[in-house]
């Protein structure tokens, strides 16, 4: 037989594995996802907030340069006051560390004023500056932001412009250092490593906590470019993308509004998602243990189920070999054990069906089937040693030595063959107890083991009808050349009857003084003849014709006793070429070479 | 500073060779300064740092030596003080820091100031900027000046660029100069004597590691004879001179200290711009107006001084 493939272990380990993994990967899965769209969430917020601050910050500064600025331009210019206006954006350069240098043109548009941290001042009138662009612009706006201008190449300057209330007040343009807006954009820290940085629209830096990328005169300002349209494309909102430095980051944009600058608060992917990560190594290691966890309870559950279904598998096949005894020992306090209760119940019904089955296959070898099978079903005691009235019923072939004398083996066995199924079959529609054959002998018992009602009379009719078969097979072995005949004694009397041998053969029989003596009738009796005892003959006169053939004296009696003979036989002589014919009841003794009468037997039921 | 100093991250068993190159002599303020950006920055001496002291006072061609030493060395970083960077141009393949009172890319230390290209890199003070608005901060604070003696180490490289634009500003102000000029320490005391009988009536010394030493000495020399005078950075002030404009030496040098770090991590001097400075200090000491007997009160620079010295 084949084991099939996947073994119920399999199964049911990888359904308990499954049913504990599926909702731990689920629940784990769903927490590490909720746990990014919070964190990106978070990030995107506090990168907006940084931006916006840095934003604010530069506004602010921007604002204040262009707020004090406006001191200098409230009065209106009059004659001979220079010095007072150089005093002026001396104080002013004082204030606003950022300012490098300032100068002060008139309504005219004619420098009048040049004061400077660096440079020589300068005082009275100076060049034309009516066309340029930060007087032009500023006597539009109020206020002009130029565009940012990188000095000697690297350090960002950008000039502011603003104009008084009135033409007259002039204008003032201030060229501010944007060196020290770094103090604002070191300032701000995302995170560890994350930062701000400044870039104008054409995407050069303007600010950055690393002061030296500023300087660095432009280089890499595609790069920043880069950042600035990818950062400033999301809108907003944090967009993933590459640093400055090649490392992906996450990036939020806001952008300065007065000087139209982008400020981009960044910080590194690494870090901003560290807590993401932390999570879901967390989940990742519940999953493990999960995992694991699941690996040992489905196995365990699984071996819990399977050992024991195992072991109903190995002694259903031990019974099935004939092991009978074998048992199963199942302690899981579960229907199983219970299962293993009912299997070992079963076992041993079973282990008691077979034992009775072998009784009475044992009972059949002498008993007819029904009365084996009445024995076996009513009292066990039936076959227990008793003493009770018994009908021994002894029949023996005539001439049968002779006949192995001749005859072929093949054919001695056939003839046996054939009288023993003759005896059996009716011995067995007599439902009496066939005790033995030995040899060309049979013996028959009636009344034991089971009890019955009128023993001699079925007696008797079983000694005709065992007469009968025999003789109806004679006629076939006597026309084949053979000299055999059927002679049957019967008698009754108390017998001690009951199971004699040892466990392997055990044999059913009956010993007493009405064995010997029916033994001894069956030895004096005739071919065809029926010896009867007077016992019998007591119980069946009124029914069976018998007739005396005198007193005989047996072996092992003091006294002769008169036997009958039962009067209706088969004649079956081969020394005559005879018929079967119906004849009457012919006296007791009647002669071997006699034609045999019909029977006339009444029946007395 | 924007790297914090337990950001440092240097290989803890690596001792860096570091060359300390100046024409100037000992005691060197610059190089404590350095010292000190160096130990803010987390490192120490013998210990994950060694600075290799070469002077060659006033004698810039005896640093050849040095340069053919530093050649062949396994030395990871030079700084080079002054006018000892121009020995140093034949230096290609170790990083070179400066510290300059010219312009570096005029002397063709670096392709420009934003990327310098090659082993070079440093500050720049931008003294020659500097030098006329000196003369204008003396003549405002003391606008009586006629007669400027402008005291100079003539063997300071650049020094008579120094001196062609103090003198135009001088000029433009109104104001005649007398160039004195000596050469070296040995000529220090002379060059004072010089001085004295120059006829001045102001004393303007230009920023020199050897003038910046023997401070004290030019400044009770400036108010013994009466001479308000005029420097380059505020130390001179601190020792009693009167007033004084220029960058802050020390941040210049911390900052020197700095690009070193970035350097000895790695990073290539041509990717580091050449760094000025963006605050200029005005350090008055009115202590010294009062023996002097100047009334600042009037002037503008009191206001606009960054330091007052009372």
């Amino acid at each position: 037989m084949t084991r099939p493939r996947r073994s119920l272990f399999m199964k049911y380990f990888v359904t308990l594995f499954v049913a504990v993994v599926t909702p731990l990967m689920l629940g784990s899965a769903t927490e590490a996802w909720f746990a990014f769209r919070d964190n990106r969430f978070d990030l995107n917020e506090l990168l907006q907030v940084e931006a916006r601050s840095a934003a604010d910050r530069i506004q602010a500064f921007t604002d204040g340069i262009r707020d004090q600025l406006g001191w200098v331009v409230q009065f209106p210019w009059t004659q001979g006051e220079d010095d007072r206006r150089r005093i002026d954006g001396l104080r002013l350069l004082q204030q606003v560390p950022a300012i490098v240098s300032l100068s002060m043109v008139d309504p005219t548009g004619t420098e009048r004023v040049f004061v400077s941290r660096v440079s020589m001042n300068r005082t009275g009138r100076g060049g034309d500056m009516s066309a340029d662009p930060a007087v032009v612009g500023a006597r539009a706006n109020r206020v002009w932001y130029g565009p940012v201008h990188y000095q000697r190449d690297s350090e960002p300057y950008m000039r502011i412009a603003v104009a008084g209330n009135r033409a007259a007040a002039g204008v003032v343009v201030a060229d501010i250092n944007l060196k020290l807006i770094w103090d604002i954009i070191a300032a701000i820290k995302i995170g560890d490593t994350g930062h701000a940085l400044v870039v104008d629209d054409s995407g050069r830096l303007i600010a950055h906590p690393d002061i030296s990328l500023v300087l660095r005169s432009g280089a890499g300002a595609g790069e920043f470019d880069r950042l600035k349209s990818v950062v400033s494309a999301a809108n907003g909102s944090a967009v993933t993308t590459t640093g400055e430095d090649g490392k992906p980051v996450v990036a939020v944009s806001v952008r300065a509004p007065n000087v139209g600058w982008t400020v981009i608060a960044q910080q590194p992917v690494l870090e901003a998602f560290e807590s993401i990560r932390a999570a879901l190594w967390r989940s990742l290691v519940l999953i493990v243990i999960g995992i694991v966890f699941a690996l040992v309870l489905a196995y365990w559950r699984a071996c819990r189920l399977w050992g024991p279904i195992r072991q109903l598998e190995d002694g259903v096949e031990r019974i099935g070999m004939g092991q009978l005894d074998h048992r199963i020992t199942i302690k899981s306090h579960d229907e199983l054990e219970q299962l293993a209760i009912r299997f070992n119940q079963m076992a041993e019904e079973l282990a008691a069906s077979q034992h009775k089955s072998e009784r009475i296959n044992r009972l059949k070898q002498f008993l007819a089937p029904q009365v084996a099978e009445l024995v076996e079903h009513s009292d066990q005691r039936l076959l227990d040693a008793q003493r009770r009235e018994v009908v021994a019923i002894f029949g023996d072939l005539r001439g049968f030595t002779a006949f192995t004398a001749r005859a072929e083996p093949d054919a001695i066995l056939a003839v046996l063959r054939q009288y023993y199924e003759a005896i059996g079959a009716v011995t067995a529609r007599h439902e009496a107890t066939l005790i033995r054959f030995a040899g060309d002998g049979v013996m028959v018992l009636v009344n034991a083991p089971v009890a019955c009602e009128n023993p001699a009379h079925r007696g008797v009719r079983l000694a005709i009808d065992m007469q009968a078969a025999v003789q109806s097979l004679t006629g076939a072995w006597n026309a084949r050349g053979c000299a055999i005949g059927f002679g049957v004694g019967i008698a009754m009397g108390p017998a001690t009857v009951g199971t004699l041998g040892w466990h392997e053969r055990l044999d059913y029989t009956a010993i007493g003084n009405v064995v010997n003596l029916a033994s001894r009738l069956c030895d004096l009796a005739d071919d065809a003849q029926i010896l009867v005892d007077p016992v019998v003959t007591g119980h069946v006169k009124d029914s069976v014709a018998l007739a005396s053939i005198g007193e005989q004296a047996i072996k092992g009696y003091d006294r002769a006793l008169e036997v009958f003979a039962v009067g209706c036989m088969y004649a079956p002589i081969r020394h005559f070429d005879y018929r079967f014919q119906t004849a009457h009841v012919q006296p007791a003794g009647a002669k071997f070479d006699r034609i045999a009468p019909e029977p006339s037997l009444t029946d007395a039921d | 500073m924007a790297w914090p100093t337990a950001a440092l991250a240097q290989d803890s068993t690596r001792v860096y060779r570091i060359f300390w190159v100046s024409t100037d002599s000992q005691p060197d303020p610059f190089l404590a300064g350095f010292r000190e950006g160096l130990r803010a920055r987390g490192y120490v001496e013998g210990k994950n740092v060694a600075l290799e002291l070469h002077y060659a006072p006033g004698n810039p061609q005896a640093l050849r030596e040095v340069v053919s030493e530093l050649k062949r060395g396994n030395i990871d970083l030079a700084v080079s003080s002054g006018p000892a960077t121009r020995a140093m141009t034949a230096v290609t393949d170790v990083p070179v820091l400066f510290a300059l009172s010219g312009d570096p890319v005029e002397l063709d230390l670096v392709k420009s100031l934003g990327e310098p290209g090659g082993n070079f890199t440093g500050s720049t003070f931008l003294s020659l900027e500097l030098a006329g608005k000196r003369v204008e901060l003396l003549k405002e604070a003391v606008p009586t000046v006629r007669r400027l003696a402008v005291f100079s180490n003539s063997l300071h490289p650049g020094e008579q660029s120094e001196w062609r634009a103090t003198r135009e500003a001088a000029t433009a102000l109104g104001i005649e100069t007398v160039y004195v000029p000596f050469a070296g320490k040995s000529e220090l005391d002379n060059g004072l004597a010089a001085v004295g009988d120059a006829r001045a009536d102001a004393l303007l010394v230009f920023p020199d590691v050897l003038t910046l030493v023997h401070r004290a000495k030019i400044a009770d020399f400036a108010i013994a004879h009466r001479l308000p005078s005029m420097f380059g950075w505020s130390e001179y002030c601190d020792a009693g001179g009167l007033l004084s404009y220029g960058a802050n030496q020390r941040a210049t040098y911390f900052w020197l200290a700095t690009y070193a770090d970035r350097i000895l991590r790695g990073e290539k001097p041509a990717n580091l711009p050449v760094f000025q400075p963006t605050k200029f200090e005005l350090v008055v000491n009115l202590r010294t107006a009062e023996r002097l007997g100047i009334d600042l009160d009037k002037s503008s620079v009191l206001f606009r001084a960054n330091r007052v010295i009372e």
